[in-house]
């Protein structure tokens, strides 16, 4: 089963600033230059304002975990291998919201609104996936 | 609020049991759906003005046929002006209702024929269903390489709803036991054999805290439903199902971009039906609420104002939404007993409600039922869909 390979992800040319800071270990967003609203995912548009003066700034890499579930049955083919695996949506501290999986925790020390802060899985040459782990105090 | 209240009426049903027939053919569930909602009408095939096939999932060949009027020529719609299809996930049924709904008030429509038929349970195995479910409305950007699928997004939900509710995994487990009761008295249901609580929680582990018997499982089946004029809809032999009112809002594409993962649209959408009907909740007879995963249809239930929220577990304890019960729910066993057969999810619910309101339920038919309410809603809980139905105009 170890030779599906994992699904890439299909990028979008105006969210290719994104995978890029990825590469480099860093967690960027868009920001709005007219309403200052923090934006994600990567838009060719504000979708708050409509304005099209939208910036690339690095989050923090600071959040809390909205939820969590363990995947420990019935994965999809790709993933397979890796159950148990974590995925969670994570609020950042800028307002947004993501998809990502919690690594370097048992899953039993897992909690809704948990601090967890971003680190980077590198997934091959081309991609690096932020994902997620506790907090340090 | 569309404008449509009186105006249009369900006037026949058809529905083929939920199941695996490897031995038939998928446009069978359509046209077999399709034949019988015709005939349950009373009217002439020849009447059908406008054939409304929602999407098939298991193969785009047989999504193109439905696409390409294989209907229309297998049953000899001839007067058959229009073929289209009509799409967006579970909530189908319910977008398709108000569009058909608009096309007779305006004229451009007499009998609309809508009809749902997919072939999830023979057509896919179990693994290609997961995969086909991994993808399927979910961003390949954006979530697709982090092993999202729709266990996950239910239990997603899940462990969040929990933790704002209190809500427990006996609660939980009880929607799907009602579910169950009610698809013990519906011959089209696939599990039809008696549920505990007990077997609900020893049941496999999927996605934590999401156990295999709270998940849905899918099936082969069709379900249709014709649509006309009030007006026209007196002189037919059923007793009309009127549409009353209608809701709908649009919350997200990216599931983990939804804003309230417990809540999403949910009071809106009804505030906007039970507005628009005149009624509210107190006044539901029966309520057909979107069931894939039992959270979703505690959420509905709750945010459509049948009770506060965090009370509707108890509420499923209790069995006040069983057969007998103060809120009969879900009615046909739902996607999680009767089986999810794809977009008909919500079209087999319309066509439940349609039939409850019809006094043709049989044995778990809610006697004097008036008014229903039913809910629908597509890919990952994109949008919330609210339609209220009566046999009178309020």
């Amino acid at each position: 089963m170890g030779k599906i390979k994992k699904p890439l992800p299909v990028v979008n040319p105006w969210a290719k600033p994104f995978w890029e800071g990825a590469r480099e270990r860093k967690l960027l967003i868009q920001k709005c230059k007219d309403c200052e609203k923090f934006i994600f995912y990567p838009r060719i548009v504000c979708p708050y304002c409509f304005s099209e003066n939208v910036e690339w700034v690095e989050a923090s890499g600071k959040g809390t975990i909205y939820s969590y579930t363990v995947v420990v049955n019935n994965a999809p083919s790709a993933f397979i291998d890796d159950m148990p695996y974590v995925v969670a949506i994570i609020k950042l501290e800028e307002g947004v919201q993501m998809l990502s999986n919690i690594v370097g925790c048992e899953p039993s020390e897992l909690k809704c609104d948990m601090p967890v802060e971003v680190t980077f899985e590198k997934l091959n040459d081309g991609f690096t996936l932020p994902k997620f782990k506790p907090a340090k105090e | 609020m569309t404008g449509l209240r009186g105006k249009v009426a369900i006037v026949g049903i058809g529905e083929v049991p939920t199941g695996r027939f490897p031995e038939t053919a998928a446009i069978y569930h359509a046209i077999e759906s399709a034949r019988r909602a015709i005939k349950d009408a009373g009217i002439k095939k020849e009447e059908i003005d406008f054939v409304m096939p929602t999407a098939a999932l298991f193969s785009p060949q047989f999504n193109t046929e439905l696409v390409t009027s294989r209907i229309v020529e297998e049953l000899g719609l001839v007067n058959c002006k229009k073929n289209c299809q009509v799409f967006s996930g579970g909530s189908s049924g319910s977008c398709g209702l108000q569009m058909a709904g608009s096309l007779i008030v305006t004229g451009a429509a007499k009998y609309v024929l809508y009809v749902h038929a997919d072939r999830l349970g023979t057509g896919v195995n179990l693994q290609e269903g997961i995969d086909l479910f991994s993808t399927a409305g979910i961003s390949a950007e954006w979530e697709v390489p982090y092993g999202q699928h729709y266990s996950a997004i239910a239990a997603l939900t899940t462990t969040r709803y929990k933790f704002e509710t209190g809500c427990t995994d006996e609660q939980l487990a009880a929607v799907c036991v009602s579910n169950r009761k009610w698809a013990e008295l519906n011959p089209n249901a696939f599990f039809k054999k008696p549920l505990t609580i007990e077997e609900v929680l020893s049941s496999k582990m999927l996605s934590t805290p999401l156990r295999a018997k709270m998940s849905n499982m899918l099936f082969d089946g069709g379900s249709a439903f014709i649509l006309t004029s009030a007006e026209r809809a007196k002189d037919l032999p059923n007793k009309p199902v009127y549409v009353l009112g209608e809701g709908g809002v649009v919350t997200h594409f990216v599931f983990s971009q939804e804003p309230d993962l417990c809540r999403f649209g949910w009071a809106k959408a009804a505030k906007e039906a039970f507005g628009e009907a005149g009624l509210s909740a107190e006044d539901i007879d029966v309520a057909e609420i979107y069931d894939s995963y039992p959270v979703y249809q505690l959420i509905g239930f709750e945010e459509l104002g049948f009770c506060q929220r965090g009370e509707a577990g108890e509420i499923f304890m209790r069995g006040e939404t069983w057969p007998g019960g103060k809120i009969p729910t879900t009615t046909d066993g739902g996607m999680l007993s009767k089986g999810h057969i794809g977009a008909g999810g919500g079209v087999s619910l319309i066509v439940e409600a349609a039939r409850q309101l019809m006094g043709k339920a049989g044995q778990r038919q809610v006697e004097g039922a008036r008014f229903a309410v039913e809910t629908g809603t597509g890919g990952t809980y994109m949008d919330a869909q609210v339609t209220i139905l009566g046999t009178e105009i309020p």
